[in-house]
């Protein structure tokens, strides 16, 4: 069964105030944090009135034995308060595992739904988004800075608040037995908030260094590692380990200053934490010598002046951790307020893709400046085969992209069996379209998933032998220890480029799209391969709109229309034959591609 | 290097080992004076929190029930001892105990990263750097941490425990009976309810590790994804990972947050016994009020410190498997070591001949079998053929990275096990595919190849190198950083870099593996020029991937399957229409289309001009 989620408007809060944006994360969750925290104070009470208790019991005692006015104590009443005493800490204990347990519910509720969300929004951020987008901060962002925020709930942010609700409690328990005995009691308690406050703050920056050069170390050893070719090679061990212990001896320090500061920090703190204690003890003994409080109210007043003074001392060190939970929201904030793609806005008509396509001025822009295709026109019939031809960066790779919506045109218009392409929902589009990019990108599942993985609908291993043998990898495949089973990445089994390339083509081939878009698919495959990596190919692109980016003319000889990009301008257009005869880049290229072949030749023969 | 050695990780185990538990102690031996220092400090501290106690109980019996001042002042002057006394048994362990877990790691590094350089490079082979990093990182980290703040919160909870009852019984010891039977069960309870905590928590992390997968790949293939409208679907598959990453860390903090409670409810139980017997004594007559109250702070000293030891134990196995992975790098023996009597020849001027030399990584998988070659001082082989074919391993033999496994390999006639490993690897230079720099400036990166080396002998053999030339033009000069690895320089200009490192070393053998990606075709003949100038003077081994370097070779070495295929000129083996001939007409396009396009569509003269 899913677990539900609530729903919640996430890009509001990265509009929202530092502060605040963290706890808009709690959107959904609010009541389950909220009886966490009142949990922690309930189970708080309990404890405290354990301690006034105890100040009547002790009063009777005292009485009984025959010194002050309070009512005798009988064994019953012993039983009695036992029993009272073991109910309140079961309310304690109840209260208190009932606030963990319930913060834990709303800060993996929170974590959880932030995962999902980015996960998903990740998916469906347009290609401009992702451009700007680096992998590896992506992940860090959907993982430890997820964790931070669940962290900042689950234990920080509960932390703080068992920290004042004991102060704050027990303070005012002590005001009801005394209030200036009260206000005596944490006489020093500010000062010990802000200098814990300061000494943290100052430690950070000593933590900080040590941190970076705890990086240093880490670099240093992991190249000296990574690089252990090299320090072999030039004989340089005891260079490396020079390199090594001067930034090992660096942390030492480091490591040693910030110990310093604690060894130091600690006891100061404990100093000043415990003359307030024997000042709270000793004040009160002299309350009770002159009749302002029992001897009882004392007795509770001692254990309860624990809690005020001691657990306060931690609060600067928690409320300076506040700013990676911060830090960390608004870091997963970003991602989500990245720019979407609508995939099902649009139309989405019931029938396949003919293939029919007409290109009409088409205007293309990536960014503010040079336009990446202008002026782009032409048309072809579905089933037709149309070869790119141009240098790197002349716009080919931009013109396919545009058919899946992947980039959208800024000018002119894309007419697709003779309706708008924009028009068409992305969804609907991309699945007719069929993609084989020069190193296709290959899941960690199994082979047979790899082949399914295009279509929605269950596949029989009929359909995917078909599809494999069509690709011409099926005979391979079973030479797999585990078949189509074979997880690809799994050790001991290792994908040629030809062999990845055959598996994107069965998976195409099994989503049977109305076009084909491929990229330079034979360049990074060897000889043996090529010739069945075409025939697979022919048999693909029967039937189906097909457009090939290619460097080699030969490969692109049998196409019905080439096209010659040169800065995102088509330069010349034509059949093989046409552009032959008349002057110009192709006839260029296509004699440079033969003049080679004749050096060659040249070159053999003289040999 | 061998394609198919799969790094196999061993299962260490969490069974607590005598013998490993003895050799982490055995850490600690030399530093056993701070280890005194601050179990002593703690021992202190234990017995002062219980004395301050104590004196709230004298405040209570002796001044306020009696209403008497004249004990006051005493007790306070104890106090302030108390206080002081404490503060500075708190200053003495923090700073003792974090003293020598810092020292620990860092000798335990020092000894790592010593080690390692003594390994063969076949560990480096099979072994992750991730893997290593791990032992010198977290690891040494974990074990640092047990020997001493470990050691401490156990001597701590000890201590107290044992402090606290003391005074207990000095007080009453039938009261103090009472409360202490149900320590045992505290103990045993937190003990076990905490491996249970541990078990939870790990169980959620190797979910976690698998949601990191899935958002890795994710993430790297959103394109295809995308273009394969798998959105909906990968979301839901996700979801069942999440989900089960919620259930699980849920439940562990779930069973954490019921830790506390249970402890407190157990020692609710020691409190009603205190407040049951104790008031029953204290009615007659046999127990003081501040006696009471002294049992119930002694109830609550004796907790905390359980939580403490259940936390240590928790993080015991952890460390302890740590200790054993580390133990297993520190125990490794390096596969190869100079032989007794090994000597430095001086120089690896001379013939190689490789004789009858037989090659495997991995039993039963021959790389090389019957490999015979000499190969003439100063001449230049040209190694090529598929991969797998054996060329990194001929390269690997001749560095001597790793030695045959039968047959030998004789420089000048004289068989190169005699040498010193490090006689012959300070002779060699090195070119990688992917050439390794390390974070620093340019200047230092070529000194690498000769650490006495002046910089005008650096810019030296950056010009010979050709790549004086980017250099001058960066803003720093030869200051400049490279990044790490040398991230801000291209792959041409790493391979510039190395180059002249290479030359500086004046190396005797001058061994390149080139670089299948493309590079721009002026940084190519920069290269190429480089690489004339090493070649003239050392014997060189290049495992080729262009035309120009094949073709300037003298022989070429054509490696099929672990056996010479073809060896011979350019031109004889051209003539020969054989493997080589295949091979050089199809590398010879795929070249051509390179510079075609690199050209950005502009083609004048030949293609192949050089």
């Amino acid at each position: 069964m899913t677990i539900h989620i609530p729903e919640t408007n996430l890009p509001k809060a990265l509009a929202a105030s530092r502060m605040r944006g963290i706890f808009m994360l709690l959107d959904g969750y609010r009541w389950i944090y909220a009886t966490a925290i009142t949990s922690l104070v309930l189970s708080t009470m309990a404890q405290t009135t354990i301690w006034l208790l105890l100040a009547w019991f002790a009063d009777s005692l005292l009485a009984s034995i025959g010194v002050a006015g309070a009512a005798p104590v009988a064994m019953g009443d012993l039983l009695t308060l036992a029993g009272v005493f073991l109910v309140l800490a079961a309310f304690q204990a109840g209260f208190s595992f009932n606030s963990g347990r319930m913060a834990a519910r709303a800060a993996e509720g929170v974590a959880l739904r932030l995962r999902v969300a980015l996960f998903d929004h990740i998916q469906w951020m347009s290609f401009r988004a992702l451009d700007k987008q680096q992998t590896g901060d992506l992940l860090q962002r959907s993982t430890s800075d997820v964790d931070a925020i669940r962290r900042f709930y689950s234990d920080q942010a509960l932390e703080v608040g068992r920290i004042l609700s004991l102060f704050v409690v027990n303070l005012a328990a002590i005001m009801v037995i005394h209030v200036p005995l009260a206000l005596i009691s944490v006489v020093s308690v500010p000062l010990t908030v802000i200098i814990s406050g300061l000494f943290f703050k100052r430690l950070e920056k000593v933590y900080r260094q040590y941190q970076e050069q705890e990086a240093v170390l880490s670099t240093t050893m992991q190249e000296s590692l990574t690089a252990v070719r090299v320090v072999r090679a030039f004989a340089r061990q005891d260079h490396e380990t020079d390199k090594f212990e001067k930034e090992n001896l660096q942390r030492f320090r480091l490591g040693r200053r910030m110990l310093t500061m604690y060894s130091l920090f600690w006891p100061c703190s404990d100093m000043t934490g415990g003359l307030q204690h024997v000042v709270g003890l000793v004040v009160g003994g002299l309350f009770v010598l002159e009749g302002e409080i029992s001897v009882g109210a004392y007795v509770a007043y001692a254990g309860m002046l624990h809690q005020v003074i001691w657990p306060i001392r931690e609060l600067g060190r928690l409320i300076i951790h506040f700013s990676t939970g911060i830090v960390s929201t608004r870091r997963v904030l970003e991602v989500i307020g990245e720019e979407r793609e609508a995939q099902d806005e649009g139309v989405r008509p019931d029938r396949k893709l003919r293939g029919d396509l007409e290109f009409r001025n088409v205007e293309m822009h990536y960014d503010e400046g040079e336009a990446a295709l202008k002026d782009i026109s032409f048309r072809c019939r579905a089933g037709q085969t149309i070869a790119l031809l141009g240098a790197t960066g002349s716009g080919k790779t931009t013109l396919v992209n545009l058919l899946p919506r992947f980039y959208d045109y800024s000018g002119g218009s894309i007419l697709l069996d003779g309706v708008e392409l924009n028009e068409f929902s992305r969804g609907w589009l991309r699945e007719q379209i069929g993609i084989i990019e020069q190193e296709p990108f290959l899941f960690s599942r199994s082979i047979r998933e790899n082949i399914t993985i295009g279509v929605s609908r269950d596949v029989t291993d009929e359909e995917v032998f078909a599809a494999a043998r069509a690709a011409a990898v099926h005979d391979v495949i079973l030479t797999f220890p585990r078949g189509y089973d074979t997880v690809v990445g799994e050790r001991g089994v290792t994908l040629s480029g030809g062999q990845k390339q055959r598996l994107a083509l069965a998976r195409t081939l099994l989503r049977d799209p109305a076009i084909l878009l491929l990229d330079d698919t034979t360049s990074s495959v060897d000889t043996e391969t090529e010739a069945e990596i075409r025939a697979a190919l022919n048999v693909l692109m029967k039937g189906r709109t097909t457009f090939i980016i290619a460097h080699r003319i030969q490969s692109l000889m049998r196409a019905d229309l080439i096209l010659v990009l040169g800065q995102g301008r088509i330069v010349q257009r034509g059949s093989h034959e046409q552009l032959l005869g008349q002057p110009g880049i192709y006839r260029q290229v296509y004699e440079v591609q033969e003049r080679i072949d004749e050096e060659l030749e040249r070159e053999v023969s003289h040999a | 290097m061998p394609e198919t050695t799969w790094f196999e990780e061993e299962e260490f185990g969490d069974v607590l080992d005598g013998r490993t538990l003895r050799r982490i102690l055995g850490l600690v031996r030399p530093h056993w004076r701070h280890v005194a220092g601050f179990i002593l400090a703690i021992t202190i501290i234990s017995i002062l929190e219980s004395w301050f106690t104590y004196q709230g109980k004298r405040i209570v019996d002796e001044v306020i029930v009696p209403q008497d001042t004249s004990a006051l002042r005493e007790i306070l002057i104890n106090y302030l001892i108390i206080v002081f006394g404490f503060a500075l048994g708190v200053f003495i362990f923090i700073y003792l105990t974090g003293l020598l877990g810092q020292r620990i790691q860092y000798e335990l590094r020092q000894r790592l990263f010593h080690h390692l350089q003594t390994l063969s490079l076949a560990y480096f082979d099979r072994t992750p750097v991730g893997w290593i990093m791990s032992r010198l990182t977290s690891d040494t980290e974990r074990i640092a941490e047990l020997v001493t703040w470990g050691l401490l919160d156990t001597t701590w909870a000890v201590t107290n425990m044992l402090a606290a009852a003391s005074f207990m019984m000095i007080i009453n010891w039938r009261l103090a009976l009472v409360v202490l039977a149900v320590m045992p069960v505290l103990i045993v309870v937190a003990l076990w309810f905490r491996q249970k905590i541990v078990l939870q928590f790990r169980l959620s992390r190797r979910i976690n590790s698998i949601i990191t997968g899935a958002l890795n790949e994710n993430i790297t293939g959103v394109r295809v994804v995308k273009a394969l409208t798998r959105e909906r679907a990968n979301l839901r598959e996700f979801r069942v990972h999440t989900d089960d990453m919620y259930r699980a860390s849920y439940r562990a903090h779930w069973l954490a947050a019921l830790f506390l409670p249970l402890v407190q409810l157990i020692s609710a139980l020691a409190l009603s016994l205190i407040v049951l017997r104790g008031g029953q004594l204290a009615l007659e007559g046999a127990l003081t009020i501040g006696s009471i109250q002294a049992f119930i702070s002694y109830l609550i000293i004796m907790l905390w410190p359980i939580q403490d030891l259940a936390r240590v134990f928790a993080s015991l196995q952890q460390a302890v498997a740590s200790a054993e992975r580390t133990f297993s790098l520190i125990d490794t023996q390096p596969d190869l070591e100079d032989r007794p009597g090994a000597y430095d020849p001086g120089t690896l001027k001379g013939d190689i001949e490789f004789d009858n030399v037989d090659f495997q990584y991995e039993p039963e998988k021959p790389v090389l079998q019957g490999f015979s070659l000499i190969v003439r001082q100063g001449e230049t082989i040209a190694i090529v053929g598929p991969t797998g074919a054996g060329k990194t391993s001929i390269v690997n033999l001749v560095c001597r990275f790793y030695e045959p496994g039968g047959g030998a390999i004789r420089i000048n006639g004289v068989d190169y096990t005699r040498f010193t490993m490090q006689a012959i690897q300070s002779r060699i230079g090195m070119v990688l595919q992917t050439p390794q720099l390390f974070s620093g400036s340019i200047l230092e990166n070529i000194r690498y190849g000769s650490l006495g080396a002046s910089d005008d002998e650096v810019f030296e053999a950056a010009r010979l190198a050709g790549a004086d030339d980017f250099v001058q033009r960066l803003e720093k000069g030869y200051e400049s950083g490279v990044g790490e690895g040398g991230v801000l320089l291209s792959t041409g200009q790493k391979q510039l870099i190395s180059l002249a490192r290479a030359i500086l070393s004046q190396p005797d053998i001058f061994i390149m593996d080139e670089a299948t990606s493309s590079v721009d075709t002026l940084t190519e003949a920069l290269i190429q020029q480089g690489m004339e100038a090493l070649m003239k003077r050392s014997t060189t081994f290049v495992i080729a991937h262009r035309l120009s370097t094949i073709r300037r070779a003298d022989r070429i070495l054509v490696l099929q399957d672990g056996r010479i295929e073809e060896l011979g000129t350019h031109r004889e083996l051209l003539r020969q229409r054989g493997h080589y001939y295949r091979l050089y007409t199809r590398q010879f396009r795929e070249q051509a289309d390179r510079v075609w396009d690199s050209w950005n569509g502009v083609t004048t003269g030949p293609a192949l001009a050089e």
